[in-house]
């Protein structure tokens, strides 16, 4: 018994920067969106730590906003990636240049 | 602006005096265009309690010692204060009764004159908008207002002038006397501008009182003449005379009103009412006293040749006006002002004859009125010679009183040249002024025929009545203003204390200038009137001279020379220059500078999530940085 | 070291481990794959911090629900495995440098802060507690959460019909 709390978070701090490093390199929409799931995954893990750390409940709570958010933000996420894919038949960010 | 419901009948008069022409102005311009009897009705009746009240002031204030003011602080900042108001003192009541008197004339007399003209509305109104600025010009009591009304003066003139704008000649005379008398008001406005600065207000009273001594007599000459740069702009004096004889495209009431009596005079009262400042100066005095004399000179020699009868009175007038400013730039105040008022009466009213027979006869041209039977119209006859000689110095008339004092106070000068110019201009005055008296009282035999047609029709001409009433009028005041002399110099001088300057007694000034007068009528007589005269003057003769004087000494042709040269060629193709290179320049590089570095900034705009992705981390991360550590 | 220890890092490892490996794949089936199992993992770490209900959540939600919609669109667009460009250096560098920088602030930040060492005790939240606390304390919280999953559906639902439309014109 016993994991310093400073485990958990070097843990959640690992997740997001593997999901950042996912979402900002992979030339993929859909690899993107994942690469955000990770890093709400990642913040999280902090949350629950966080919870018992402090032995209150508003930890708890927030993962359960962030899972409601994350859920709310990846149907309408991939919603938007199937219309832009049936309109430029691509999901590569680069061949989205219509503003530039 | 000021306490109204006050008891002060004084201020009561004043205001009556200087606010109503514009009551009637805007009345007539906003409701009564279209019903031209009653527009005139009440530009007469604004005018007429005007000068009711002018006389009312006058007779209560006679021999005032102490100028009365009345003014409200209007602008202020820092050390600078601009007031508005009304100065009453002995000068500008004099010429506030000048004023209202005869626009009341004028206006009388334009009833016939103007008759069934389609503009007589706006006729009327343009004349109350030139009565309110004229008395309010005459009332200010900072240099300030002064000079608003002085160019709300020049716009009456500008309106005027151009009355007839259907006519080409008349708009391009218009907007001749507006340029011309701006290049002059735009020194008087730097002159202001300088006495601003230096001495944080426009008070008249102050400049003309002590305070004027603390400043530095370089500020004062340049002040000084800055100022007289407007007063020859709107006296016509050398070298921007050559708008007023184009002005005479005016109706001839215009041209009697603002061209000669008043408006024009408005110079000269400027001086007059900073002549203890501009005393300051001997160097702005002098350079006064030369312009004055030049532009005496200069006109008489125009006046000369001219067969216009209106282009005559109108160098005439510049002479007169120079005259003036001769007097007065020679240290003599109550002769300037006094020949001012004098010759406000009897040049109006040699324009308002000439006007009569321009009206009968449908010409300008001296010698076509003289074989037209002009000697039948028996009122503006007898009227005209009593204001020619008048204008020549003839001794019981007005003229001679006033003439005589200005010679005396060139006499007075150490330097003869001044006095032997000013006999000189006395004896060209009285020579191109029996002239055309001659021509027209004595016409060369040969027209003699068409004559009688004409003079019986002259009685058919509408307002003639109305026309010789004023004519009367001025013609008895021409006569008897001269013997109030002595009380005008007196009433005059009452601010100055009672120390009246004793003229050194010129015996033989008289003698000298009645001899000229008489030798020039008599060569006028020989040359024109005798029977069987030429009617070839001395100057024609001469054709050089005679081409020089016909041209306006080419003055016009100068002008016009530097306007090609300098205006047009030099000053529009800087500007054009300047316009393309400089500003559209800088228009055409701001936006290239723009455009390019907007270019430099797309490289950021790549249109790539993930860059902007990776702009969040980063800031986050300093925020964390930030926050944290 | 106990049981609990031992099973935290066994789980860490695992997480890190399917998370690392499902950002580098080529075929996006195989990275849903992977990540649901890193997502497992988090849910075990949930139980083992002392609360089931969100572990089972998790699962359900995330695991079951967010990763197979994943799924089910990539099969849909038939995406799963893309001409993909992995990891292009002109991206990489910059989120490497950054993703370095990154851990490095919070490895110092784990190491300054005092309270970083203090052990987790271990405590367990009953469902029917969490629910009781939520639907007291966070009721609103809850209301909002709820509109804006109303708002998603309306949201994907045009978003989705619009092009059905452009290709009936």
């Amino acid at each position: 018994m016993g994991i310093p709390f400073g485990y958990v978070l070097a843990l959640a701090g690992i997740v997001v920067v593997l999901g950042m490093i996912c979402a900002t390199t992979r030339r993929n929409l859909i690899m993107i969106l994942l690469g955000v799931e990770v890093m709400l995954n990642g913040a999280a893990i902090a949350f629950i730590a966080a919870a018992l750390r402090w032995q209150q409940l508003e930890g708890q709570a927030f993962v359960l906003f962030i899972i409601a958010i994350a859920a709310a933000e990846v149907s309408l996420g991939l919603a938007l990636i199937v219309y832009l894919y049936h309109r430029t038949g691509s999901l590569n960010p680069e061949d989205y240049q219509v503003l530039k | 602006m000021i306490a109204v419901g006050s008891t002060d009948t004084t201020l009561l008069a004043a205001i009556a005096a200087t606010k109503l022409p514009f009551v009637a102005f805007a009345v007539i311009l906003l409701l009564t265009r279209r019903r031209p009897r009653l527009s005139a009705g009440l530009s007469l009746t604004a005018i007429a309690v005007s000068l009711a009240s002018a006389g009312f002031l006058l007779v209560k204030h006679w021999g005032i010692a102490r100028p009365i003011e009345y003014a409200a602080l209007w602008l202020a900042g820092g050390d600078v204060s601009v007031r508005v108001g009304i100065l009453i003192d002995p000068l500008s009541l004099i010429m506030l009764a000048v004023v209202a008197a005869i626009c009341l004339l004028v206006q009388v007399y334009s009833l016939g004159y103007m008759a069934g003209d389609p503009g007589f509305s706006r006729y009327y109104a343009f004349m109350s908008l030139f009565a309110w600025a004229m008395t309010n010009l005459t009332l200010a009591p900072t240099l300030l207002q002064l000079y608003i009304f002085w160019e709300l003066v020049g716009l009456a003139s500008y309106l005027l002038i151009g009355f007839w704008y259907e006519k080409f000649s008349a708009s391009e005379a218009g907007k001749k006397a507006f340029v011309m008398t701006r290049c002059g008001d735009v020194a008087f406005f730097l002159g202001l501008l300088l006495i601003l600065v230096h001495l944080g207000n426009l008070d008249i009273r102050e400049l003309n009182g002590a305070a004027a001594g603390r400043l530095s007599p370089t500020v004062v000459t340049a002040g000084a003449l800055l100022i007289f740069g407007g007063i020859i702009g709107k006296s016509a004096q050398f070298p921007l005379l050559t708008w007023l004889p184009d002005a005479m495209e005016g109706p001839t009431p215009v041209s009697a009103l603002l061209h000669s009596a008043t408006m024009v005079a408005a110079g000269v009262y400027l001086f007059a009412r900073l002549f203890p400042f501009f005393s300051l100066s001997p160097t702005a005095l002098g350079v006064c006293l030369a312009v004055g004399t030049v532009s005496m000179l200069i006109a008489s020699t125009m006046a000369m040749v001219s067969r216009d009868i209106k282009q005559v009175w109108a160098y005439s007038t510049i002479s007169q006006l120079g005259l003036m400013i001769m007097g007065l730039a020679a240290g003599n105040y109550v002769a300037g002002v006094f020949h001012l008022t004098t010759h406000a009466a009897f040049k109006a009213l040699l324009f308002l004859c000439s006007g009569v027979f321009i009206h009968a006869f449908h010409s300008n041209d001296m010698v076509v009125i003289g074989r037209q039977g002009g000697r039948r119209l028996r009122v503006p006859m007898a009227c005209l010679v009593i204001a020619a000689a008048a204008l020549s110095g003839i001794p019981p008339f007005s003229g001679y009183f006033s003439k005589e004092r200005i010679l005396g106070a060139l006499a007075d000068l150490p330097n003869p040249l001044w006095v032997a110019a000013g006999l000189l201009g006395a004896f060209l005055t009285t020579y191109y002024t029996f002239r055309l008296i001659f021509i027209i009282l004595f016409p060369a035999p040969g027209g003699e025929d068409t004559a009688q047609s004409h003079g019986s029709e002259h009685g058919h001409h509408g307002g003639y009545a109305v026309m010789a009433w004023p004519l009367v009028i001025l013609a008895a005041v021409s006569v008897a203003l001269g013997f109030g002399e002595k009380a005008v110099a007196q009433f005059l001088l009452n601010p100055f204390g009672s120390v009246t300057p004793a003229a050194a007694h010129h015996a033989w000034l008289p003698y000298a200038a009645l001899g000229l007068s008489a030798a020039a009528m008599l060569l006028a007589w020989f040359e024109f009137g005798r029977r069987g005269a030429g009617q070839i003057g001395f100057v024609e003769r001469v054709a050089p001279l005679h081409a020089l004087f016909g041209e306006r000494w080419y003055i016009d042709r100068a002008y016009r020379w530097l306007l090609d040269q300098v205006v047009y060629r030099l000053f529009s193709r800087l500007c054009a220059r300047n316009d393309q290179k400089i500003i559209d320049g800088a228009v055409d590089g701001l936006g290239r500078v723009i455009a390019a570095g907007g270019g430099r900034m797309s490289i950021l705009h790549t249109g790539m999530v993930q860059y902007r992705l990776i702009v969040v981390f980063v800031s986050i991360a300093l925020m964390a940085i930030y926050f944290f550590i | 070291m106990t049981l609990f220890n031992m099973l935290f890092f066994a789980i860490a490892a695992l997480i890190v481990a399917s998370t690392a490996i499902a950002i580098t794949r080529r075929n996006l089936v195989h990275a849903v794959i992977y990540l649901i199992f890193g997502f497992f993992g988090s849910a075990f770490l949930f139980y083992l911090f002392g609360s089931p209900f969100l572990a089972a959540l998790m699962v359900i939600v995330y695991a079951g629900a967010i990763m197979i919609l994943f799924l089910f669109i990539i099969m849909m667009l038939r995406v799963e495995a893309p001409e993909e460009h992995l990891f292009p250096p002109r991206q990489m560098l910059p989120a490497v440098f950054f993703a370095a920088a990154y851990v490095a602030i919070g490895g110092l930040l784990l190491i300054n802060d005092p309270s970083a060492g203090a052990p987790l005790t271990e405590a367990r939240t009953e469902p029917a507690e969490f629910g009781r606390y939520i639907f007291t304390q966070n009721w609103l919280a809850v209301e909002i959460a709820s509109l804006l999953l109303l708002v998603t559906i309306i949201g994907a639902l045009l978003v989705g019909q619009r092009p059905a439309r452009e290709d009936e014109e």
